[in-house]
């Protein structure tokens, strides 16, 4: 099953998307393109800010690298050319973690980035920010209880192969482009290869199938790609009722 | 440290031997420094505050608020406490107390002043606040009147406060006695509003309360609060009065 | 940073002149709230509030800490609201703007100030280890009466929230998961609640509730905090426009109304999700608490 999202639910913010899987739930807001403040104005391009609140106390330096890893992912997919001397201001409010998050002893601040990535790209088109292309994101464990890497686990499913020897995010572009990759822990080249072309599959299969055909292989299999054209049809369906209706 | 405060019921004298509606010695006086643009001093009881005016002058650019390109000048309040003005000396200089303090005297005193007379323009207000003995909040807005009329900022009335609490009931069905300009020990232990009028009329400028009380005890505290305010405003007035006499 | 857009001349003189004709622009009675809506997370102590189009969600967590030297038996609880550009542009962040700071005054003085939580239960070897609790308050969207919303979410969400048990063994205090010891409620002393009139008309007309627009126009605003016992916890007048003191004084007779029906509305809710999380009656079983 593919992520559950609500779009445009917000009144004030530009545009709003909130993204629940998992037992993240995360909701994004953009505002933009707005006035950007003298000290950051590019003259050429848009300018980007991601601010990544967490759920509980103030931002801390994990939330800034976050921010960080977001913030060059998203300028990359983003037409910033389009609007120069603009600000698009992202921001992240993390609702939710799923219990047990904290006791899987893995670097929390990757489990995290790829569905924050994820509501990002989702708040983006809500927003209708010119994007080049979009951009789908998926974590990858791999543990040696699992006899092969398991794609976007739960933390309960993480807590059974305690412990991880490492975890990989992959950030796909719509051309089946690597975006962004973090990998945190101990890996070979060959294990590597072999997660991100897991990856690859989930993020950018070819085809644009339906969300239940991807389901059925065991219950596990999503299809990040074919979830997000859904999602965004969705939305088109919904702008474009007035043509439709009778 | 509980303060014994059950006293009162008994003889119906506080702890400083005043009656209920009886205000401390109230002491005032202007033009105390000749550098600034206005200037005032005044006691309340034991808390005294110097308080100063300079401006209106340039506005800052880039002030939060109004400041440059505004139609309307604007109010900049700095509170400091001296080292020395509390039972114990005190480390951080700005707290969330004094943001507070700053806060609200900016707002309640901005609708008073004719601001829209120095567009670009900013007026600051320095207090600096040499011992605290309760209704601190009260002397502040009482000296910051004082210093405006002083540096002849126009403005449509005095704005003069006073605390008033509420003593402990006797009884259940009935709230206490409201007990008028209460000093630190009786703000420490009784439940206090802060009440400021604007004019004869008595019309409310600012209150402020901060602890829990019935809801029948505020009514009697407002009421004793107003008549304290005119009390103040007489005393303010012949200050401002006998100032200008020496001119006559 | 983008400054707020300020309401138009046509759109400020619409509402007032409105207002003049006993209306206000979404049909409310002048003494009404907006429709509450409340809802919990799947965790305890996460609350969800939608005043209107105004949406605030509080967050309680625990943490184990070293009580202040000079209040040993005491716990720590610090409430938290920060703005971000979620709820308007406009917001900074890391630089608190005048309405924030009125919010975070406020929440405190409504709510920590008036000890509405039993800080002392906090406590669990005194001078040693306390709980350290921590309200988060997230505003999400912004269409005015943030004080009210907040303060309607940070008390559901303490009402709500459940703290691990824990196991004193002379020096040595052992906190228990949830699996191994129903986790137990705060202790809750009173229920503040806020309520925000905002005049216009030089202290004429009162309005419970005002939507951002409202907010705009009107002269200043009043807060008082209330609880149903008919306890003011705080009054804020911070200045504006000046009011008749009797129109003061009604304030909190139209306040305790108010306080009375949201905290039912509050507790209703509770209880509606208390019966959900314990669908098969087990937690009465499971409880070694005693009815008093």
């Amino acid at each position: 099953m593919g992520p559950e999202t609500i779009l445009s639910h917000l009144h004030r913010a530009d545009g709003s998307a909130t993204y629940t899987y998992n037992g993240y739930s995360i909701i994004g807001s953009v505002n933009g393109p707005i006035e950007v403040p003298r000290r950051d104005e590019h003259a050429e391009e848009a300018t980007i800010e991601v601010n990544v609140r967490p759920a509980v106390g103030v931002g801390s330096p994990k939330e800034r690298h976050l921010e960080t890893l977001l913030h060059n992912t998203l300028r990359s997919i983003t037409l910033i050319r389009s609007i120069p001397r603009t600000l698009v201001q992202i921001t992240l409010q993390i609702r939710s973690l799923p219990e047990g998050e904290a006791a899987v002893g893995v670097n929390s601040s990757l489990t995290l980035l790829p569905h924050l990535l994820n509501t990002a790209v989702l708040a983006l088109l809500s927003t209708s920010v010119p994007l080049a292309t979009i951009a789908t994101s998926v974590l990858v464990a791999v543990s040696p209880k699992a006899p092969t890497p398991l794609l976007s686990p739960t933390a309960t499913e993480l807590l059974r192969v305690k412990p991880i020897r490492s975890i990989h995010v992959f950030a796909f572009s719509g051309e089946r482009k690597l975006l962004l990759n973090e990998s945190d822990g101990a890996f070979s080249v060959n294990e590597w290869d072999e997660a991100c072309e897991m990856a690859e599959e989930v993020c950018c299969k070819e085809g644009g199938v339906g969300l239940g055909e991807g389901m059925d292989v065991d219950g596990q299999q999503i299809n990040m790609e074919g979830w997000l054209r859904d999602v965004v049809r969705r939305k088109v369906e919904l702008e474009q009722r007035w043509r439709t209706a009778d | 440290m509980p303060l014994d405060t059950s006293t009162y019921s008994l003889a119906l004298l506080r702890l400083d031997g005043r009656r209920w509606n009886e205000l401390r010695r109230l002491h005032a006086q202007i033009s105390v420094q000749a550098a600034a643009s206005g200037s005032s001093y005044l006691e309340m009881g034991n808390t005294k505050i110097l308080c100063t005016v300079s401006g209106p002058s340039e506005a800052r650019r880039g002030a939060g608020g109004g400041g440059a390109g505004s139609s309307e000048g604007n109010l900049e309040v700095d509170v400091s406490f001296a080292g020395f003005s509390g039972v114990e000396r005190r480390k951080r200089r700005q707290d969330k107390r004094t943001t507070d303090l700053s806060h609200t005297l900016t707002s309640s005193l901005t609708p008073l002043l004719h601001l829209h007379l120095y567009p670009h323009s900013t007026i600051t207000l320095t207090l600096s606040i040499l011992s605290q003995d309760g209704s601190l909040l009260a002397a502040c807005i009482n000296s910051a009147t004082l210093a405006l009329i002083d540096a002849g900022v126009p403005m449509t009335d005095y704005l003069t406060a006073v605390t008033c609490a509420s003593s402990p009931s006797t009884s259940d069905e009935e709230a206490g006695d409201p007990l008028l300009d209460v000093n630190s020990a009786e703000e420490q232990e009784l439940p206090f509003l802060t009440l400021g009028t604007v004019g004869r009329e008595g019309r409310v400028g600012v209150c402020v309360m901060e602890s829990r009380v019935r809801g029948e005890g505020v009514e009697g505290m407002v009421a004793v609060g107003i008549e304290g305010c005119a009390r103040v405003r007489e005393i303010v007035d012949g200050v401002v009065r006998g100032y200008g006499k020496r001119f006559a | 940073m983008p400054r707020e857009t300020e309401i138009s001349v046509n759109e400020r003189a619409f509402i007032q002149q409105a207002l003049q004709e006993n209306l206000r622009l979404d049909g409310r009675a002048f003494d009404a709230f907006r429709p509450l809506e409340l809802t919990f997370g799947d965790e305890y102590g996460v609350a969800d509030v939608q005043l209107g189009k105004t949406r605030v969600i509080a967050r309680i967590s625990v943490d184990v800490a070293v009580p202040p030297p000079e209040r040993k038996f005491d716990g720590i609880f610090q409430i938290i609201a920060e703005f971000s550009p979620m709820a308007s542009p406009a917001f900074e962040v890391g630089r608190p703007s005048d309405a924030e700071m009125v919010l975070s005054r406020i929440l405190e003085k409504a709510i920590r100030r008036s000890n509405a939580l039993d800080t002392e239960s906090l406590c669990i070897i005194a001078g040693l280890k306390c709980f350290a609790l921590r309200a988060d308050v997230h505003i999400i969207d912004h269409d005015g009466g943030l004080v009210d919303a907040s303060c309607i979410a940070v008390m559901a969400a303490l009402q709500h929230f459940r703290r691990p048990d824990v196991v004193v063994e002379g020096e040595k205090a052992t906190i228990l998961s949830v699996r191994e010891r129903e986790p137990i409620p705060l202790s809750i002393l009173h229920q503040p609640l806020c309520v925000s009139f905002s005049y216009f008309e030089d202290g004429e007309i009162f309005l419970i509730d005002a939507n951002l627009s409202e907010e705009q126009v009107r002269n200043a605003e009043i807060i008082v905090t209330m609880n149903k016992h008919g306890e003011v916890c705080q009054i804020a007048k911070y200045g504006g426009a000046t009011v008749d003191p009797l129109a003061l004084l009604n304030c909190t007779n139209v306040a305790l109304q108010k306080v009375k029906e949201m905290s039912k509305i509050i507790q209703g809710k509770l209880e509606a999700d208390a019966k959900k999380r314990d669908a098969g009656g087990l937690m009465a079983e499971l409880s070694a608490e005693n009815e008093r």
